[in-house]
């Protein structure tokens, strides 16, 4: 009876959470129409969340699992999904080529990849993982948003411009249809080129963009991940039921197994896990939703970035419409872009158009520390010291949490994942223990310093670029699967301790 | 965490309150110190784990004899060896 009052309460929170939502939505909306762009963010990150619940979507899981428990049912799923995500995106960005823009290609995808994936495995959840596990009750992932928001914006206005400046602006970047295709015709010889979708095909970015740089590498792992964690155990067990069907009907003998058998055993990886792969494949198809409507949305309101709203600079250099706010919100956008003219990009703010995950997190943090008033903030709108920096100076700005349309996502996303928790009565408060707090606090300091070393997290870093063309992408990927190992190694290594102690006859308190 | 062997002759591990990847570490651990044909019963409150566990389970060969929710948020795993 308890439980069946408890399962109706849940219902009508739930309700509750969608109602929330779309009050606030008809209240952005009512004080300018233009706010259906950062309402957008909203909901899409609502979806997100839900999907991400329903299919445990987390990075994290997927190299630790395969590490440390020999399941390769994220890995596939996030694969999967990739390699969905990577041909919507084309015909998206075929639309759209001004949302289209490639990171820098070198080592600190790789190292800051490494201190990614140390710190996801410490947290329990990847920076987008930890979001919805946040909605799910979990107050632990709560703490890793904390350490990893506070300790990116701390690096952020510390270490962030050295680093940037000295190993990170001079590299190159470049997409898979500029590798393979090379830079088109027209560029002068000597010329820096920074690659533009519209300098190449529809079919050049089919093949190279979403054909190698996407589904190829991902075949590649993905086989690879067949021959050395699924292969063995699965054509032993093949064998086996082989010989025992011909041991009932024929002479016996020990079955020999095939390339028909390595097949099935293949297909059985991908579909072992019919709620991972069908979430992957639905938040792949939503991504690339997200990029096609948001682009829509700018380019029907006149604008590049939101920011150019917050200043109020439309892209034709008309009047701001009257669906624009009447009020404009300078310190609102990044401070050394306000001002620039459209054709420099305009007043920004932080604005990826995808699904995007730390920045934003990075932003509050910086905010929070802003309004506290540990940061002198002139009000003419000069750099205080947290803005006097590329990281939130040049592009991102640090906006108020309600004008920031990326953190609308993260907040749509805990939401989302809380809805369809409470829905499938998973959602249950959890606070950390000493262990788990200190786990959470490194895991996702680790987090937020690789985050920005990377210039992304498993999504801005990996998951985007990978689906998009981008090699960049890949660079993060390898880093994080060694940071995952080396942080698997540790987490094993303590369990190992603990389970020394161990007494299987007797109740034991571990 | 508990562990401990119940009346009938079953194992109970309780991991609620753990987070990843622990809840499934910790399986995997005690199950690999159970003798064939024993049973133990995993109590979790992680729903990713849930996953994890079902397949890991299934890659060594335990078999998964039920799976029930004794109350909201709590999933009760029985695994034999």
């Amino acid at each position: 009876m308890a439980e069946a009052a408890k399962s109706s309460r849940n219902k009508i929170y739930a309700v509750g959470i969608v109602v929330f939502l779309a009050i606030i939505s008809l209240l952005y909306y009512l004080s300018a129409p233009v706010y259906v762009y950062i309402i957008a963010y909203m909901w899409f990150g609502f979806l997100f969340g839900i999907l991400q619940q329903y299919g445990r979507f987390c990075f994290a899981s997927a190299w630790r699992d395969l590490i440390m428990v020999k399941v390769p049912r994220m890995f596939v799923g996030i694969m999967v999904g990739m390699m969905t995500f990577s041909i919507i995106a084309v015909f998206i960005f075929m639309y759209y080529p001004e949302r289209y823009h490639t990171s820098q290609f070198g080592l600190h995808g790789l190292i800051g990849g490494l201190f990614f994936g140390l710190g996801m495995v410490l947290a329990g959840g990847c920076a987008t993982g930890s979001l919805y596990k946040t909605g799910e009750g979990n107050m632990i992932s709560l703490i890793v948003l904390l350490t990893l928001s506070f300790s990116q914006a701390i690096f952020a206005v510390t270490a962030f411009d050295f680093i940037f400046e000295k190993f990170i602006k001079s590299l190159p970047s470049f997409s898979m249809a500029e590798l393979i295709f090379g830079q088109p015709a027209g560029v002068p010889e000597g010329t820096s080129y920074h690659v533009k979708y519209a300098d190449y095909s529809f079919w050049q970015h089919m093949i190279a963009d979403a054909g190698v740089n996407a589904i190829l590498i991902g075949l590649i792992l993905l086989v690879g991940v067949y021959i050395v964690v699924v292969r063995k155990g699965f054509l032993r067990r093949r064998a086996a039921d082989m010989t025992a069907e011909a041991g009932a009907s024929a002479d016996g003998g020990e079955a020999k197994t095939g390339f028909k058998d390595e097949l099935a055993g293949f297909w059985s990886m991908i579909s072992a896990s019919r709620r991972t792969s069908i979430a992957a494949v639905l938040i792949g198809i939503v991504a690339a939703l997200q990029v096609f409507s948001l682009g829509w949305l700018a380019k029907h309101y006149d604008f590049v970035n939101f920011g150019n709203v917050l200043a109020g600079e439309t892209e034709s250099g008309a009047k701001p419409p009257s669906s624009w706010p009447d009020e404009t919100y300078p310190s609102d956008v990044a401070v050394r872009s306000a001002g620039r003219n459209v054709n420099q990009g305009g007043s920004t703010v932080f604005d990826p158009g995808y699904w995007y995950i730390t920045t934003q997190e990075a932003m509050a943090a910086a905010w929070s520390i802003k309004t506290v008033g540990l940061d002198s903030h002139p009000a003419n709108n000069q750099p205080g010291y947290l803005e006097n920096n590329h990281y939130f100076g040049d592009y991102n700005g640090i906006p108020v949490p309600w004008h920031s349309p990326a953190l609308l996502l993260s907040f749509g996303l805990i939401l989302g994942a809380s809805f369809r928790a409470l829905l499938a009565r998973e959602f249950k408060w959890k606070f950390p223990t000493r262990e788990l707090f200190i786990y959470a606090v490194i895991g996702g300091t680790f987090m937020g310093v690789g985050a920005r070393i990377a210039l992304g997290c498993n999504i801005g870093a990996f998951y985007a670029p990978a689906a998009f063309g981008d090699p960049s992408g890949w660079v993060f990927f390898l880093g994080m699967g060694l940071g995952a190992y080396i942080s698997a190694w540790f987490v094993n290594f303590i369990a190992n301790r603990k389970m020394a102690k161990m007494d299987m006859d007797f109740d034991i308190e571990l | 965490m508990k562990f401990n062997k119940k009346d009938n002759g079953e194992y109970e591990l309780d991991v609620t309150g753990y987070v990843c990847p622990h809840p499934q570490l910790y399986t995997l651990k005690c199950m690999d110190k159970l003798q064939d044909g024993m049973v133990m019963e995993v109590l979790i409150d992680n729903p990713s784990s849930v996953e994890s566990i079902t397949q890991a389970c299934n890659g060594k060969g335990y078999e998964i004899l039920g799976k029930e929710s004794p109350k909201a948020g709590v999933t009760a795993i029985k695994i034999q060896k």
